[in-house]
């Protein structure tokens, strides 16, 4: 009898124990609640949403399904691949420029006991401050008449040229400012990494009689891969949404003639200035298609897992 | 001996050279915002920006800066950007602290998937979000008002994994301690947890902070109306109206836009360049 009643104890304990289980599992889902109402509303749903009306004729009010039609006409627009062309061309001068010089300057820094922090605080600023009123200061400094940069220039002997105000220099403005804002960031980064490199690696070289540029070549370089891996990618995936200082300086059509239109410009033109809602959701969808591919392709070329 | 003293030498002047290219290249960096400050200053700049440019200005004065708080919308702006900012850092921050607690100590089916499908919204970026997410607000009639600002944050892949890894490196057995105790998950997130995450939720006010306060695309979508423009709107619309002319008013607003981030950053830049690296994902 006695044992009789400990089994049966020992069944309810054992019921109410996952019962509890059950319970606490519940609870947890509740502190996910509102990051998936999130998801749901802000991620999921517009996702689709953007992929349905790039079928459809749409200015928000009236809806006609044609199928493929704005496709058609984002892919055979001439505007659209011109806004990809300037794109790719500022993303890719950006980051050709960008992250050599700011590793050399991550080393340098690195490499100095005086004054680290201070250049770190130093080097970082441009990076924290609006690309907004970043653009705005950069309009004045690279003003052709007016601004610090072709004084500079002029008063070292070398050619001015005419940048925003010239169709063929103005994405080079653009180069200068966004090299100037990313700088900081990509030394950051880099410097956290250069300081994870182990000791041990430089002292045998040391050893070995490797000079401090041969340890930097051959230890310090071979060791960053993984960093320019993940600064290549994040540089990418920012070059590709590029519009907050193309706004800024050429208006959302990217002028001096539609030279520093980006596809983000491209896609606000289109759909806030013109109301093609059904267009623009399609070239969204195209440089959506653009930053996965180009995301794909720079992880398996830098071997990076994610 | 002598070879040594040659080799100390040479490493003082590697050294030396190495300090001096690092100061030239931070001055390069700094020039537009000292040139943005000075022609601030500059009386004369208002009329025509000074050439040559100079540093120290001509007549130097506050008329410029005058002009642009009597304006009024710079005020505006700043509390709308004030209002937006730090409720949407508010809400952002507490979902992104409860979820990324869940995900840490949570023990519960789909845990891996739903963390998974948190980490794939890093990869969506704004673009293909925007009209649809526009044509939302516009159907509950919430345009020209900060919901669509304050309530879009609340997801936030970054924070949310940010957040996981830190309660990741506290140790499991204060729950265990708790759960004897008979507390439940609420509890022993809020008694136990929560006051350990300060570090954690610093970072993420500053990223937040950040991201927010210089957020443009979004804002300039869904806000028409010039009374709510947040600063970054306000600067581009005076911008866009103004080109290069009025030198030294732009530039005042510039340096007016640019103090709070930079007074902010100068306070905390430890934990903003720690944050940055370590979270390795920045806003714009």
């Amino acid at each position: 009898m006695a044992k009789n009643n400990m089994e049966i104890n020992a069944t309810l304990g054992s019921v109410s124990i996952k019962q509890k289980k059950k319970t606490s599992q519940w609870t947890w889902y509740i502190f996910l609640i509102p990051s998936f109402l999130g998801i749901i509303l802000f991620m999921v749903y517009p996702i689709f949403e953007s992929l349905r009306l790039s079928f459809y004729q749409s200015n928000g009010t009236i809806e006609n399904f044609i199928g493929l039609d704005n496709f058609k006409t984002v892919l055979t627009s001439g505007p659209f691949w011109n806004s990809v062309w300037n794109t790719f061309y500022i993303g890719i001068f950006q980051i050709l420029i960008t992250i050599p010089l700011g590793f050399i300057f991550a080393s340098l820094i690195n490499s100095t006991a005086r004054g680290q922090n201070f250049f770190k605080v130093i080097y970082f600023l441009p990076n924290v401050t609006s690309i907004v009123a970043a653009a705005m200061i950069f309009a004045f400094v690279l003003h052709p008449e007016m601004g610090i940069v072709n004084y500079a220039l002029e008063a070292i002997g070398l050619p001015a040229p005419k940048w925003l105000a010239d169709p063929s220099t103005s994405k080079w403005a653009v180069i200068l400012l966004a090299v100037w804002h990313w700088i900081g960031f990509v030394i950051i980064i880099c410097l956290a990494n250069l300081q994870a490199i182990s000791a041990e690696m430089y002292e045998a070289a040391k050893i070995d009689g490797a000079s401090g540029l041969q340890q930097w070549l051959f230890i310090t370089i071979p060791n960053m891969g993984g960093t320019f891996a993940f600064l290549l990618i994040t540089g990418w995936i920012g070059a590709l949404q590029r519009f907050n200082e193309v706004y800024v300086l050429g208006g959302p059509n990217g002028s001096p003639a539609r030279s520093i239109q980006t596809m983000g410009a491209f896609i606000y033109e289109r759909g806030f200035t013109g109301f093609e809602f059904g267009v623009a959701s399609a070239a969204t969808y195209i440089m959506f298609m653009i930053i996965l591919v180009f995301t794909f392709v720079n992880l398996k070329v830098s071997n990076m897992k994610l | 001996m002598i070879s040594t003293m040659s080799h100390k030498k040479a490493d003082k002047i590697t050294t030396s050279v190495k300090f001096v290219i690092l100061l030239i290249f931070g001055v390069v960096l700094m020039a537009p915002f000292v040139w943005m400050v000075s022609v601030g200053f500059d009386r004369t700049a208002n009329i025509s920006m000074p050439f040559p440019p100079r540093l120290i200005p001509e007549e130097l004065s506050g008329f410029n800066y005058g002009i642009v708080f009597e304006n009024g919308r710079l005020i505006q702006s700043y509390i709308n950007s004030a209002i937006v900012t730090i409720t949407s850092v508010a809400i952002g921050v507490s979902s992104s602290l409860l979820a990324g607690y869940a995900f840490s100590k949570g023990r519960f089916k789909g845990k891996k998937l739903l963390f998974i499908v948190v980490l794939c919204t890093l990869m969506i970026p704004m673009e293909p979000r925007l009209i649809p997410l526009y044509k939302l607000f516009n159907s509950v009639d919430l345009l020209n008002t900060f919901w669509p600002l304050i309530l879009p944050p609340l997801i936030n892949g970054m924070l949310i994994f940010l957040c996981k890894q830190f309660f990741d490196q506290l140790p499991d057995s204060l729950r265990e301690a708790a759960q004897i105790d008979g507390a439940g998950e609420f509890k022993i997130f809020f008694s136990v947890y929560f006051p350990l995450a300060g570090p954690i939720a610093a970072t993420m006010v500053i990223l937040a902070f950040i991201w927010s306060w210089n957020d443009f695309l979004w804002p300039l979508v869904v806000l028409n109306n010039q009374d709510l423009h947040t600063v970054p709107l306000y600067l581009a619309s005076f911008s866009l109206e103004n080109g290069t002319s009025l030198g030294g008013l732009t530039m005042a607003l510039a340096t007016v836009s640019v103090l709070p981030i930079i007074v902010v950053y100068l306070f905390l830049q430890r934990y903003i360049i720690q944050s940055i690296a370590l979270s390795g994902v920045k806003g714009e």
